[in-house]
């Protein structure tokens, strides 16, 4: 993992691929790698469409090795959501064959003269960029059943659906689970759009014939690999609810602590929940002899994931996961899990942003398009975006196109992308992270409970009402920080809980990366990040007005609590003071 | 953790009653013979909250300890999260349970979202404002009726205990569970009697229960 490799799309004469040194990024990975490029690559006032903009795709610095978890990978670029600098992080095998294949990052730039349509194979032996118009409009699914015809199922692929080609700001990149199946996505902000832009359909990513990555230290790393192992399985979320349930597990606490954002954002809970929670989900799976525990990458112990059969056993998707349950679920008031599942199954094969669509097809429920409930409704409207017609084009585009083409003035946006599955009333920590992150709302702080650990930017009572502020900085600083490494966030629990598996956690870097890692350096990778990230924003004409929730989260007290959003204003901006 | 020393999360058998006395519904006493390896199928009804006749006026932990005969360290380490008329219970030895109150219980839950909503958690304060607030000291020690709804592993360990002695639960909720419940439930589902009268279990499926306060109650076969 020792060079980045460019793949120009606008040359004269062609696609061209070459390989350069790390230079400046050595060191860098995942998030830390993708922002770092774009902040200093990509013009900020570039059109995200245009040929300035790039595309990044970066594994974090254990993925390749033998540490478990460690399969995630960061896509990054200027997004045409929201105007700003993005990441989104997807599992699947991305992240471990391109660093096998020895890819710090695959940067994507340029653009192509025509609406040509590529393949890229990259192997041991090089890189191969080919014209292939068969796969244009092509679904997920489909297109990488007709990869494997050729390139076997061994390889992994990054591709992108119909709303990709479409440049759809919802639009995802896909990347192959363990059984190459497209149901793992970098999700959030129209990634998949800036590769459509690039002319890029899918990259096969093939390792044969590549070796593991090696740790500097094999002996301690191997060691303190084990103990991360057994520290995970034997904690109650790693080891029991998470295998158990999947991340869905949130949907029945989420909803009794008045959180669960339903009917687009109208009320805190949901009276179908119980019919969609986690728990109904794994005993419908079961029953059809679906998988449970599932993971999705080489690698992963966990297991959150599983596979969703329909009632004649056929697979349909993944297990959908807590955030697609409650955008295609209680959002839209359907409590009807096949459904949720055919439109996640719709949803990957598109190649879309789970969270974006139940956001925008909550809009147009609220704008009248069809009644909250409507489940066939919910279905005809994503084939609109399936198609490409004008109204699907309009709801593919994400909650705030939808909001303003319809007149609808509740549209649960910050900086244009789509809230998350927990409302910023209830938990208003949260809601400072929704208003203030460089990412547009987003709910990826999840690996909060780090910062606690490494007792980033100082400690705060947790009991303080007046440390929220105070919080959000700590986890965005941790967040930005653990993103570049490309562990799952899942493990937070087990390292806050276990010192001794905080301790394996970083005995694996140090013993991979042959350098102590420090809390200190943890708050400064993760500062460095957000500087990155910040200024590329504030080059790109944001300023602290964008950093704000929309005013019906102050004004609308949210059922059964009955809470608005009272942090102020000026507390918003003290964020990033450090 | 599923419980101290790997046996019951109970410290002791439940004894109390559990019916309250309803009011307002129509009754029906459903008892069920059902293979212990459909008893995970229970969740999804225990998630829905079921009635318990209890001493209100004390502490959260005196009810889950004292009256409902839970193990202290099942409390202690294995219920997480906690939420008291759906707000989210800190200190469990100051939370008050009142008349009528609803108690939710579950296991810790991941993602930021769950150490946020995890009592006593490091980012409490970010959801302070639906955080319960304590209220010992005002303590009215009277009969009274409670809802107790339980969560994924909380419901797995907790549940079969609760279900043998029998819980009362709404009528729309009975209902919904057996026109949701996955096929392979059935099979396992020996025998059912109504107020005492045996009957069909497929019978079951087809009765009215929209309207009706059911006393559930299982007994359970091993499997196969």
């Amino acid at each position: 993992m020792d060079k980045l490799l460019r793949i120009d799309m606008g040359m004269d004469g062609g696609p061209k691929a070459s390989e350069e040194p790390l230079g400046d990024y050595a060191g860098l990975a995942g998030r830390g790698m993708t922002s770092a490029i774009i902040a200093k690559e990509v013009p900020p006032l570039c059109h995200p469409l245009g040929k300035d903009n790039k595309l990044v795709i970066a594994p974090g610095l254990l993925s390749g090795s033998h540490a478990a978890q460690s399969g995630r990978v960061s896509v990054g670029c200027k997004s045409p959501l929201t105007g700003g600098i993005k990441e989104a992080n997807s599992g699947g095998q991305g992240a471990q064959v391109i660093a096998r294949l020895g890819y710090a990052a695959i940067v994507l730039e340029g653009k192509p003269g025509d609406d040509t349509l590529y393949k890229v194979v990259i192997n041991k032996d090089g890189v191969e960029i080919t014209p292939d118009n068969s796969l244009k409009m092509m679904g997920n699914y489909d297109l990488i059943d007709k990869i494997r015809e050729t390139y076997g199922d061994k390889v992994a692929c990054i591709s992108i659906g119909p709303a990709g080609e479409m440049k759809m700001a919802a639009a995802s990149v896909a990347f192959t689970d363990m059984e190459q199946r497209p149901t793992r996505h970098a999700g959030r902000g129209g990634v998949g759009a800036v590769m459509g832009t690039k002319g890029i359909k899918v990259i096969v990513l093939d390792d044969t014939g590549m070796p593991t990555r090696s740790p500097k230290d094999p002996e301690k790393f191997k060691a303190a690999n084990k103990a991360f192992v057994q520290g995970l399985k034997k904690h109650p979320i790693t080891g029991e609810g998470l295998p158990s349930f999947g991340t869905n597990i949130l949907t029945n606490v989420i909803n009794e602590a008045g959180a669960l954002p339903t009917h687009n954002f109208k009320t805190g809970r949901f009276d179908g929940a119980g019919n969609i929670s986690g728990e109904t989900q794994s005993e419908i799976m079961k029953a059809r002899g679906g998988m449970v525990a599932h993971g999705c990458h080489k690698g992963c112990v966990i297991r959150c994931s599983g596979i969703y059969n329909d009632k004649d056993g056929n697979f349909v998707t993944k297990r959908p996961e807590y955030e697609t349950v409650w955008a295609h679920g209680g959002n839209c008031g359907i409590d009807d899990m096949d459904t949720i599942a055919e439109l996640d199954r719709m949803d990957d094969d598109y190649g879309l942003d789970t969270i974006e669509m139940g956001a925008a097809i909550g809009v147009a429920m609220e704008a009248g398009l069809a009644e909250f409930g409507d489940a066939e409704a919910a279905v005809n409207l994503l084939k609109e975006v399936g198609k490409g017609s004008p109204l699907g084009r309009i709801i593919g585009n994400g909650a705030a196109v939808t909001g303003k083409v319809f007149g609808v003035e509740r549209v649960p946006v910050v900086k244009g992308q789509a809230l998350p599955a927990y409302d910023p009333r209830s938990v208003q920590g949260m809601g400072v992270t929704y208003a203030t992150t460089t990412m547009g709302a987003d709910h990826t702080a999840g690996y909060a409970v780090t910062a606690n650990v490494l007792n980033v930017g100082g400690s705060v009572d947790p009991l303080n009402p007046e440390g929220q502020v105070e919080l959000s900085r700590n986890l965005q600083i941790a967040t930005a920080a653990i993103d570049a490494t490309g562990m799952c966030l899942f493990i937070a629990f087990a390292i806050l809980d276990q010192p001794e598996t905080f301790e394996a956690l970083v005995d694996m870097i140090g013993a991979f990366t042959g350098q102590n890692l420090t809390a200190d350096d943890v708050t400064e990778l993760g500062k460095t990040i957000l500087t990155f990230e910040r200024d590329f924003n504030s080059r790109a004409g944001f300023t602290q007005k964008d950093d704000r929730l929309p005013n019906f989260f102050k004004e609308e007290p949210l059922p059964p609590h009955n809470v608005t959003f009272d942090v102020k204003d000026e507390d918003l901006d003290r964020v990033f003071n450090w | 953790m599923g419980s101290p020393a790997g046996g019951s999360p109970f410290s002791s058998v439940v004894k109390r009653p559990m019916e309250p006395k309803p009011e307002n519904y129509s009754t029906i006493n459903l008892r069920l013979t059902v293979e212990s390896d459909r008893l995970s199928l229970f969740s999804s009804l225990l998630g829905q909250g079921f009635t318990l006749k209890v001493r209100t006026g004390c502490s959260l932990r005196e009810l889950l300890c004292e009256q409902l005969g839970v193990h202290a360290d099942y409390v202690d380490q294995r219920i997480q999260t906690i939420f008291l008329d759906g707000k989210t219970v800190d200190d469990v030895d100051t939370a008050v349970i009142r008349q009528e109150s609803t108690l939710a219980l579950s296991a810790a839950m991941p993602g930021l979202a769950g150490a946020t909503l995890r009592r006593g958690g490091a980012y409490a304060a970010m959801r302070r404002q639906i955080s319960h607030q304590n209220t010992a000291g005002h303590n009215s020690v009277a009969d009274g009726v409670v809802m107790l709804k339980l969560f994924n592993l909380v419901a797995l360990e907790l549940g079969p205990g609760f279900l043998k002695q029998g819980i009362w639960i709404r009528g729309k909720h009975m209902e919904n569970f057996f026109k949701k419940v996955p096929d392979y439930f059935w099979p396992g589902c020996r025998a059912a009697e109504i107020d005492g009268t045996p009957l069909k279990v497929e019978e079951i499926r087809r009765l009215e229960w929209r309207h009706r306060q059911v006393f559930l109650k299982l007994e359970v076969k091993e499997s196969g």
